[in-house]
């Protein structure tokens, strides 16, 4: 679990307000892998993910400990640009959240504000959408409004969205959790498809999409790392009593 | 410059025109003191609001404002008689009782006549209700301290009935529930359950209809007849502070004790709708109703 | 058993009074003005000038002064109003300058019409030298309208979903560009409605213009920012209480209070019919 890490958390304590949420973290994700952050409601597992493209930022009276390392620099560093950071690591959210604009603009709308040539754009959709696997499906209607689209096809608007920034790292929050089961199953192939090009991060509530798709996952338990370790391993030797009461649904 | 720069200047840009309100209301005092006190150099401040003559062109002058404070509680005070039931009953009807139809259209009502401009209702009081009120009544004259109040509290009306259907609205669910679980009828869950919980947004409400009321200007210098004497019946005439105000300053010269005698009053005036916004302010936060398990 | 129903029923009797009252005094106000005013309404009255001392003629010039006023009132409340809720609802953490803001805010809007037009004469008509002019008047209106501007950029700035806000910073899109291409469109239309019931109160003020831009009479038409303008609510009040000939000229007064009341009531009409269409069609 050494070599190529993308990420190193390295003792992170996370407060909200008075209240710690996150308790010494260090973990490191590797390059080019899907990883889960699993665990029971209200064990910090989203909380972790938006610290790592500084979300966090936004909720009032909050505060970090502790340092998280992306490509050797600190992005909690006071000269670091949190909108460089979020650039250069994406995010899908839990409900797909498409802007009441038209398809076109939706994915053009952050390459467009960061500078990509105008003359470069159409292609940049285009190719974000196949990567996504959405361009067959609204390729004749670019210039709809995306809200008309269906819950599933909203989610991979908003992971082509995502790419279309090229990111190194997409962060995933729960992105399956408002979908039905077809739709799930084509965001976990299209997770698959991307691993190649990306480093990805999953939160899920759903322990068989853990195991399906992801190398490696971490389970959390009231702010704490319990246990961080291969995907298979995991979810067939776990090495602590409570990572195996959580898989085999004792709790949580 | 880089972006987190622009970004802070931004920032604070935004912060300067958030402060504008506060800047205005800085300058609407520095204007009121600085052309107001220079009164105070002849007369004193006792004899300025407790003086029970008010003839500024009289010579030599004299500039007691009691019978215009008097005269602007007065209407003040009648007109929260007749608005606060009235507007109170109208937001239970519209927040508890009336079906969904009756309340919309209710709602574009108030809101009506919230938007009805203060010189026409003055109007109205001035044109139709004073020569039928000294008919009827067989007055001396139907511009009056009641004909006042009944046109000033049309203009708190709505102010206190969109207020108070706001805090009513506020009152949690499990409250009513609770109440009909136990047998209460409705009007018994109204009373006794719902009324007190939205209680200091009501208070908040009557608050700020009378802050509304006592300086309302066209609707007291139209109506209420302007006699600046101490009323001894309820169908005399009165002479509220606005009603001074804009009555007087046109025909003032610039700079004049009585210039700044009307600036001193906009002073008092400024002073009391503060005092009842400050209070309604406070009373709204003071007892906030925070979720459900509080009462 | 039974008194307790009949109090409910007598209760629930006052309450329903109470709202037809209301509703009443709205309908007999307006049914009055119409019935006395429509006479003296036509095509000459609104675009004429008046003549003859007032008594006869038109009133297109208080027609054209409050269109005048009601613009610059517009033009300098709703960018401050739409600002200071920008701050307030994107920028502003919860604390001391926020809740000054806010009382500051409250302060505004309750101080009376009658105050401001002090206001007005004291800071802008004296102190900086205006004169009693549209500059003046439309000042003096842009500031008594800005609370109620605020309060309805507010809550259209609220009601935009927190999600198009986290999706655009999470494309690293800098905050300033989320507020102004995400935030503000989706907002706008809320705000311009909540707003123009604001404006429908600059355009019916009448105590904040008496001594900061109103006139008796002009002879001319306004030809700079710095003219003195009539404006109907004025010119109603002169007519009414000190015209040359009170009782003659009722048929005038009355037709000016019916338009008066038409372009009042008509536009928050508008904006009232605007923002439950809005509403019943909310895409989020």
């Amino acid at each position: 679990m050494e070599s190529n890490a993308i990420i190193s958390i390295n003792r992170v304590n996370f407060y909200y307000g008075a209240v710690r949420a996150l308790t010494d973290i260090s973990m490191k994700f590797r390059k080019n892998k899907v990883t889960a952050l699993i665990g029971p409601s209200g064990c910090g597992k989203s909380t972790l993910l938006r610290l790592l493209n500084r979300m966090n930022d936004l909720i009032d009276g909050t505060r970090v400990e502790g340092e998280i390392l992306f490509e050797g620099q600190n992005i909690y560093a006071p000269d670091v640009d949190p909108v460089e950071i979020r650039r250069k690591i994406g995010m899908v959210f839990q409900k797909p959240n498409p802007f009441p604009k038209t398809i076109y603009n939706n994915i053009a709308y952050g390459p467009k504000l960061t500078g990509v040539n105008a003359g470069d754009l159409d292609a940049l959709v285009e190719q974000s959408l196949k990567q996504a696997v959405l361009w067959d499906e609204v390729k004749d209607i670019m210039s709809k409004s995306a809200m008309n689209l269906s819950g599933g096809q909203q989610q991979r608007l908003c992971i082509a969205r995502a790419l279309a920034m090229k990111p190194d790292i997409l962060l995933m929050d729960e992105p399956t959790s408002a979908l039905d089961p077809i739709s799930t199953a084509k965001i976990e192939e299209l997770i698959e498809e991307l691993k190649k090009d990306y480093t990805i991060i999953i939160v899920t509530h759903n322990m068989q999409q853990a195991a399906r798709i992801s190398d490696e996952t971490a389970f959390f338990y009231i702010g704490n790392l319990i246990e961080y370790n291969k995907t298979e391993k995991i979810f067939t030797k776990p090495e602590v009593k409570q990572t195996e009461d959580y898989i085999t649904g004792r709790f949580g | 410059m880089n972006r987190q720069t622009k970004e802070i200047i931004i920032k604070y840009i935004f912060l300067l025109f958030a402060l504008v309100s506060v800047i205005v209301l800085g300058l609407i005092v520095f204007s009121l003191f600085r052309e107001g006190l220079p009164l105070f150099t002849e007369v004193s401040v006792k004899d300025f609001l407790f003086g029970m003559e008010w003839y500024p062109t009289y010579d030599p002058p004299s500039f007691g404002i009691f019978p215009l404070i008097v005269g602007s509680l007065i209407v003040t005070l009648l007109a929260t008689f007749i608005a606060v039931p009235l507007g109170v009953m109208a937001a239970i009807y519209i927040s508890e009782i009336a079906p969904q139809a009756i309340k919309e259209t209710l709602k574009s009502v108030i809101e009506l006549l919230a938007g009805l401009p203060s010189v026409v209702l003055g109007f109205f009081g001035m044109v139709i209700v004073a020569p039928w009120m000294q008919e009827t009544f067989d007055l001396p004259t139907g511009l009056n301290i009641v004909n006042a109040s009944v046109i000033l509290a049309i203009m708190a009306i709505p102010t206190i009935s969109s207020i108070s259907e706001d805090a009513l609205y506020a009152v949690p669910r499990e409250f009513k529930d609770a109440s009909y679980a136990l047998g209460a009828t409705k009007f018994e869950t109204i009373v006794k359950v719902i009324l007190p919980a939205a209680m200091s947004g009501i208070s908040t409400a009557v608050m700020l209809g009378m802050a509304r009321a006592i300086g309302e200007t066209m609707v007291v210098l139209m109506v209420a007849g302007g006699a600046a004497a101490i009323p001894e019946s309820l169908f005399d005439s009165v002479r509220p502070m606005p009603a001074s105000i804009a009555a007087e300053m046109g025909e003032t010269p610039y700079r004049s004790s009585h210039y700044s005698a009307l600036f001193a009053i906009g002073i008092v005036l400024f002073c009391l709708t503060l005092a009842f916004n400050l209070i309604a302010d406070y009373v709204s936060h003071k007892f906030r109703q925070i979720g459900s398990g509080t009462l | 058993m039974k008194w307790r129903y009949l109090k409910q029923h007598i209760f629930f009797g006052m309450v329903r009074a109470s709202a037809l009252i209301i509703t009443l005094a709205l309908g007999g106000i307006v049914f009055y003005i119409v019935y006395n005013g429509i006479g003296a309404i036509s095509w000459e009255f609104i675009t004429k000038q008046p003549t003859h001392s007032m008594t006869k003629g038109g009133i297109m010039p208080a027609i054209l002064g409050t269109i005048y006023l009601t613009i610059g009132a517009i033009a300098i409340g709703l960018p401050l109003g739409i600002a200071s809720a920008i701050y307030l609802t994107e920028y502003a953490k919860q604390g001391r300058i926020v809740r000054l803001i806010k009382v500051g805010i409250n302060c505004l809007a309750g101080v009376p019409s009658v105050v401001f037009g002090l206001f007005g004469l004291g800071f802008f008509v004296i102190f900086l030298k205006f004169g009693s002019s549209i500059l003046s008047g439309s000042l003096t209106l842009g500031f008594l309208i800005l609370p109620t501007i605020i309060g309805a950029s507010e809550e259209a700035l609220k009601a935009v979903p927190q999600t198009f806000r986290e999706a655009s910073l999470s494309l690293g899109v800098s905050k300033w560009q989320t507020t102004y291409r995400i935030v503000l469109p989706n907002a706008l239309p809320g705000i311009l409605t909540g707003s123009i019931l604001g404006v429908g109160r600059a355009a019916g003020e009448t105590a904040p213009i008496m001594f900061t831009a109103a006139a008796y009479f002009t002879a001319k038409l306004p030809g700079s920012i710095f003219d003195e303008v009539m404006a109907l609510p004025y010119h109603i009040y002169v007519l009414a209480t000190a015209g040359t000939n009170i009782e003659a000229t009722r048929p005038i007064q009355f037709g000016t209070v019916l338009v008066l009341v038409a372009v009042v009531l008509g536009i928050d009409l508008i904006a009232i019919i605007i923002r439950g269409y809005m509403r019943r069609n909310k895409r989020w």
